[in-house]
């Protein structure tokens, strides 16, 4: 069923976000165009992310722990390893999702909520600012050492349930993603890079 | 009244009864246009499934439809009017185009009936530990965008039984939505459309039903307010059944007017008499009229095509009017008290008498088909063959005993035709060795290219376009991707045997899924599980008592505190009472039309659990692995439709094969008994034989996909070529053995090639119009008849042995 589908899909996209690589030694203030060179870099990426997802009502925040990795342009795999295994990887249109043993599939576009979020992703990694900006209005603050990408959507449904994403970053790399829910419910995730694999960074780091 | 003319009267009675009775026949008897007669009557256990599943299954009743044109917010706005309207009108079972609102009511259904659904649950879901597992799948989810949908469930179903059903329905891939609708996917070259499916209400047969609904579709679009600038394209098998039927309908009716007006024009030409011109369409009427009777009679019904046939029937059916009306006439020096009616039956009617049991041979070879289809063609064509030659042989003699008028005025054209038939007859058997060499080239080479030769398939049979079935793939892979004609059917006597066999199967399957080895399947077992699994279910929901203490170890130390989860300790009890689900109460719920789609009564009792299946990749590893995990499973088989239909097809055309390779060998046999002598048997086959030669060489050369029909072309080629090369034969021998050549003589040769000559015309004509058909199968049969009966005669002339008669010079 579809309106199954979409539940599914959106729980599990939740923290798709990729990883980060080196930074550039600049501190000028930074715009849009300015941020989408300096991630326009992005390579091949892995990375370590803890998740932490405030619910109103429990009685503790939520945890979850794992790995992420994003091959351009558009393969992203995020591997939960705690509270419990899971998996889900996404690789052009085609989505695998795993919990508990089970497998299942499906196709991304059916489900535009999850577009939405996935362009928003693969945006911020890949420095395609422009498809992000037909989804979200834009903002970014800091300069190329410390970065703020603020993203407010614009379409009805994804605003529905998503109100504000805000990622944070330190040169190429992003350090961190927070999902601001409309029922009041967030979710903020730090991410830590596992591999550095960016050669055109390499002198501009140096200096 | 004398003796003579009673029996005459006595004939004609006979005949006018015959044919009314032919006429009552044929308007009792319904007019199909499916392709059902085209699947083998007799099929094996496998067979018999996909029939029934291409017959009966909801794909017999779904429309596939596209609105393309606008702009993305038109063509939305334009899906939803037109699925409100169609859901509106009372027509459509299931219309779908992507709008979830529908779905409300679904989900509610299946969060109602959690307990009696969800795959999870059973006696350990509810202990301490099955409790924690499902309360924390929930929770991984909660603070996500997809959490707010399940949050307001979190206190009646923490355990997430709803999410577990949901995770068992969900399509392992599905159209593209956007702007709230279905929308094709982007793609070089190709406009975006929006997509809608609709299932009708109306039977897969009930081809009225199936029209209705499309008419209604239709209008439905004409009245959007978008409809100026969007296009509305269709598709799918009522869509296919209902064109069909019209095309074929009015191709037979335009081409059978078509080929009588140009037969007609011929006739007159030769005959300049419009009494005669009437008497020479008689045997073909007749025989098609008969032919059509004997059908309805020995099937039940006609298929449309076996109409469209009735044009292919003039053109050899009025051959016997033409060879009576020009060769029967008075001798006036042999007999001059003989009529010209009771000369042609002594001199003329033998050869015409044996080309009739050779064609009759022919197609009785098909009358055995084990495809209705072909078994009515043969039926048809021999008892049209039958009826045609009756009436030229009782009833024309009646009409007019001595032929046409010959006056000297009217026979010129004739004798025209006669003696440039004769000069250009004359001219080929120089050419004998020449052909002869060209005929063992195409030989060579129909030998060399005999795999590439017959590559036509199932479809080729199918009166749709290219272009419609271009538009059908393009749909179907928008709506249905990854859905590769790929299920497992299993069978069974009662429902619950079904049900149990069918949970049994998808057990197995599932495993292939969590595998990764496949993409997904479907089950109306997870819409309609078996009593004995609801009962499984049942039997695991505890007590109140004894699931408050194991909420209260699962949740202990976690977020979720179990104070807050009373509505679920509630709500299992509920569940514990609550009536088990039948097909009645699944009759009456939203997902009622869901699970039709994938149960189906079978024709002879029983029924049948269709369960699609979606492989990751369609390979026959893959297939092997999914026929592998049913091993042992009883009543269920995987079917793989295209491939099933490639075999179904090349049954029918080895059978085909062999029906013809035995109508040749009795077409043989006949001549054989019939002329006594191996080199008058040679002279006849030969023609023959090169001119099925020639004619499959050219269609080689064309790029021609051959196919059945080409086939059925080839024994009509023998048929009509038979009776040319045995008038030759017949013309030669009475020459040798009589030694003369008397003007007389001369002149009766001259008649003799007059009339094989426009015999000839007719057929080609009227064949040729068929190869100008917009129905494929029509259109085959034409172009291997054409040019086949034209090379027959040429051919039949060069290998008559001497020239065959002189010109009459005058």
């Amino acid at each position: 069923m579809n309106a199954c589908a979409r539940i599914l899909a959106l729980v599990l996209f939740l923290g798709t976000f990729g990883p980060p690589v080196q930074a550039q030694g600049q501190s000028a203030a930074l715009d849009v165009a300015g941020l989408a060179a300096l991630l326009g870099q992005r390579r091949e990426t892995q990375a370590r992310f803890v998740e932490e997802r405030f619910v109103a009502g429990l009685d503790q925040p939520l945890r979850a722990s794992g790995t992420l990795s994003f091959v351009p342009p558009s393969r992203f795999v995020r591997q939960t390893l705690l509270p419990r295994p899971e998996l889900l990887a996404i690789d052009g249109n085609q989505v695998t999702m795993q919990r508990g043993g089970r497998t299942r599939t499906m196709t991304l576009d059916s489900v535009p909520e999850a577009t939405a979020l996935l362009e928003a992703l693969r945006g911020a990694l890949t420095g395609d600012l422009a498809s992000l900006q037909r989804h979200y209005v834009v903002r970014v603050d800091g300069n190329a050492v410390r970065w703020r990408l603020s993203l407010s959507p614009r379409a009805e449904r994804i605003g529905t349930q998503v109100q504000r994403l805000e990622i944070e970053g330190q040169g190429a790399e992003l350090r961190s993603v927070e999902l601001q829910l409309a029922g009041g419910d967030r979710s903020t995730m730090s991410i830590e890079p596992l591999v550095a694999n960016l050669p055109g960074a390499a002198p501009a780091a140096r200096k | 009244m004398t003796p003579a003319r009673r029996h005459g009267a006595v004939v004609l009675a006979l005949w006018a009864v015959a044919l009314l009775l032919a006429l009552v026949a044929i308007l009792r008897v319904p007019f199909v246009a499916d392709m059902s007669a085209f699947l083998p009557a007799k099929p094996d256990a496998r067979q018999q499934l996909l029939i029934e599943q291409l017959q009966s299954g909801a794909a017999a009743r779904t429309l596939l439809v596209g609105i393309a044109g606008g702009d993305s917010a038109q063509r939305a706005a334009a899906s939803k009017t037109l699925a409100a309207a169609l859901r509106g009108s009372g027509r459509f079972e299931q219309v779908q185009n992507g709008e979830t609102a529908g779905f409300a009511a679904i989900g509610q259904w299946l969060f109602e009936n959690r307990y009696a659904l969800s795959p999870a649950v059973s006696a350990d879901r509810f202990t301490a530990a099955g409790l924690a597992d499902g309360i924390a799948d929930t929770l991984s989810l909660l603070g996500t965008p997809a959490g707010a949908a399940i949050k307001p469930l979190l206190e009646r179903d923490p355990t997430g039984e709803t999410l577990r059903i949901g995770e068992s329905l969900l399509p392992a891939a599905g159209p593209r939505s956007a702007d709230g609708v279905w929308m094709s996917r982007p793609e070089r070259g190709r406009g975006e459309r929006a997509l809608l499916l609709a299932i009708t209400r109306a039977a897969g047969a009930d081809l009225d039903g199936q029209a209705a609904a499309l008419a209604t579709l239709r209008e439905a679009f004409a009245a959007l307010p978008e409809a100026g600038v969007l296009t509305l394209e269709l598709s799918g098998a009522p869509l296919f059944s209902v064109e069909s039927r019209a095309r074929i309908e009015t191709e037979a009716h335009r081409l059978g007017a078509f080929a009588a007006v140009l037969v007609s024009l011929l006739l007159w030409w030769v005959l300049r008499s419009w009494s005669g011109l009437a008497v020479a369409l008689l045997p073909v009427a007749s025989g098609v009229l008969v032919g059509i009777a004997a059908v309805a009679l020995g099937f039940g019904s006609v298929h449309g095509l076996t109409l469209g046939f009735g044009a292919t029937l003039i053109g050899e059916a009025v051959d016997y009017a033409i060879y009576y009306l020009i060769q029967a006439r008075r001798h006036a020096r042999d007999a001059p008290h003989e009529r010209g009616w009771q000369r042609w039956l002594r001199t003329s009617w033998p050869t015409v008498r044996l080309g009739l049991l050779t064609s009759l041979a022919g197609f009785a070879a098909l009358v055995f088909s084990g495809f209705p289809g072909l078994a009515q063609l043969g039926v048809f064509s021999c008892a049209g063959l039958l009826g045609a030659a009756l009436t030229t042989r009782h009833v024309l003699p009646v009409l007019r005993p001595d032929g046409v008028a010959v006056s000297e005025r009217a026979a010129r054209p004739r004798q025209r035709l006669g003696r440039l038939a004769a000069r250009l007859f004359a001219s080929l058997p120089t050419w004998r060795r020449a052909i002869v060499a060209l005929g063992i080239v195409a030989a060579a080479g129909l030998v060399w290219q005999h795999d590439r030769l017959w590559r036509a398939d199932l479809l080729s049979l199918s009166p749709i376009d290219a272009e419609t079935l271009k538009l059908d793939a393009e749909l179907r892979a928008e709506l249905m991707p990854g859905e590769g004609g790929l299920l497992v059917v299993v069978q069974g006597p009662d429902l619950e045997t079904v049900l149990q066999r069918a949970e049994a199967a998808d057990a197995r399957l599932q495993g292939l899924v969590d595998a990764g080895q496949l993409a997904g399947v479907s089950s109306v077992t997870r819409w309609l599980p078996s009593q004995a699994q609801q009962d499984q279910r049942r039997n695991g929901l505890p007590e109140a008592v004894a699931l408050r203490t194991a909420l209260a170890a699962a949740t202990a130390g976690g977020p979720l505190p179990a104070s807050r989860l009373q509505p679920f300790v509630d709500e299992v009890q509920a569940a514990r009472t609550r009536p088990p689900l039948t097909r009645e109460v699944l009759a009456a719920s939203p997902a009622a039309t869901l699970v039709d789609a994938l149960l189906l009564e079978r024709p002879g009792g029983g029924l049948a659990a269709l369960m699609p299946v979606q492989p990751i990749a369609h390979t026959a590893q893959a297939l092997a692995r999914v026929e592998a995990s049913l091993a042992g499973l009883e009543g269920a088989v995987l079917l793989d439709i295209k491939p099933e239909l490639d075999r179904l097809y090349q049954r029918y055309l080895d059978e085909a094969k062999a029906q013809t390779l035995m109508g040749a060998t009795a077409v043989l046999v006949l001549v054989m008994l019939w002329l006594r002598s191996w080199r008058r048997l040679l002279a006849v086959c030969q023609p023959l034989v090169l001119a099925v030669l020639f004619t499959l060489a050219g269609l080689a050369l064309a790029q021609v996909a051959l196919g059945i029909l080409h086939l059925v072309g080839l024994l009509l080629v023998v048929a009509v070529g038979s009776n040319y090369a045995l008038f030759f034969d017949m013309l030669h021998h009475d020459r040798t053995n009589a030694g003369i050549a008397g003007p007389a003589d001369a002149e009766e040769a001259n008649d003799t090639l007059a009339s094989l000559a426009l015999a000839n015309l007719t057929t080609v004509a009227s064949f040729g119009l068929i190869a100008m058909s917009e129905i494929p199968a029509l259109s085959a049969i034409g172009r291997v008849v054409a040019p086949g009966a034209l090379l027959a005669l040429l051919l039949a002339a060069a290998f008559a042995g001497r020239p065959a008669a002189t010109p009459l010079s005058r």
